[in-house]
């Protein structure tokens, strides 16, 4: 642990976008965390990891794709109020799991940038969703691909189902819970019209989940607020 | 509190932070008012937005938002309870016009 600690602190870069990202709203801890050792301390290995992870590909998101960025960001900070307001242990982890959740879509763009542009193209003049499109082009979905990239990279089990399966969400078997926020983050943050995760559709909340996480209408509101402040205060999700 | 773009600036808006030319000077501090002539010297000094009072949603008519909105959900509103989301963000989007 101090190993990595000691790591990322020696790259001046690293360490000021691990705690520009960690005292983002993101996080839930704004302004409060300043050395990096401190971070590693609060949220273990696995968190801080997940975090280093997020802040390489989504330097190649931006470029490649810039509003499945703000998509995952505005996923990260619903994510991480539901979790909270469920009283899950790490909400932190949650956080994470939104925010890397689209991760098979940066390794398709990034194998198949053609084929990518291709599927978006597909799915507006089909109305039909990014992952449709995807299934017609590759025959397999982001979900399917950023899963298989989980289990190779041996994330934690609960990370690994809230990618693989935020799309269907009652088949996860360890993190229900974890799985149906992420997924509920996604379904919101697309109804609001937040970025771009390479569809413009709304998508259909899966009812099992829904129902398992609960929320009243005011509890959702209280989330769309949440997802505009953060929005207003980092000025368009940029870090 | 939102950035905007130069050619979006309109006379009458509040700068929310300060602007500063291109040698990190400060030329107009927060609170300041926009005026027409402001604006048009934010070009010539190379300035490309400025940070204003609102929300970023107010910068498209509310029509144009609700609209966006029926277009999002037009293939998904028959499905279990999309429409109660969709009637949920419907009146957040309302109250940020209010």
């Amino acid at each position: 642990m101090e190993e990595i600690a000691h790591f990322i602190s020696a790259d001046p870069a690293l360490t000021a976008r691990v705690l520009k990202m960690v005292n983002s709203a993101v996080y839930g801890f704004p302004g409060r965390i300043s050395s990096v050792s401190h971070a590693v301390m609060l949220w273990g290995l696995n968190v801080v990891k997940g975090l280093l992870l997020g802040i390489s590909v989504f330097d190649i998101m931006q470029k490649l794709m810039g509003g499945l960025w703000d998509h995952s960001l505005g996923c990260a900070v619903v994510a991480r109020a539901i979790a909270a307001e469920k009283g899950i242990k790490e909400p932190e982890e949650v956080a994470i799991g939104a925010l890397i959740h689209d991760i098979g879509k940066v390794l398709l763009i990034m194998g198949f940038q053609d084929y990518y542009g291709a599927a978006i193209q597909d799915a507006a003049a089909r109305r039909v969703s990014i992952a449709e499109a995807e299934r017609a082009v590759f025959m397999k979905t982001h979900a399917a691909v950023g899963m298989w990239l989980a289990e190779k990279w041996h994330f934690p089990p609960t990370l690994v189902e809230m990618i693989g399966y935020h799309h269907r969400p009652h088949l996860a078997k360890i993190a229900p819970m974890e799985t149906a926020i992420v997924h509920f983050s996604d379904v919101l943050v697309r109804a609001r019209g937040f970025g771009f995760a390479g569809d413009t559709f709304a998508a259909a909340v899966n009812p099992q989940a829904y129902e398992l996480l609960d929320l009243t209408g005011d509890d959702v509101l209280s989330l769309l607020e949440i997802l505009e402040k953060s929005r207003d205060e980092s000025g368009g999700f940029a870090l | 509190m939102l950035k905007i773009s130069i050619d979006r600036l309109l006379p009458g808006m509040i700068l929310t932070k300060p602007v500063s030319g291109a040698n990190g000077m400060v030329l107009l501090p927060e609170g300041t008012k926009l005026n027409e002539k402001w604006i048009d010297r934010f070009e010539s000094m190379g300035i490309d937005g400025a940070w204003i009072e609102g929300k970023a949603e107010q910068v498209e008519p509310l029509e144009d938002a609700i609209l966006a909105l029926d277009r999002r959900f037009e293939p998904v509103v028959d499905a279990p309870y999309m429409t109660t989301i969709k009637n949920l963000v419907k009146s957040q989007i309302e109250k940020l016009y209010t």
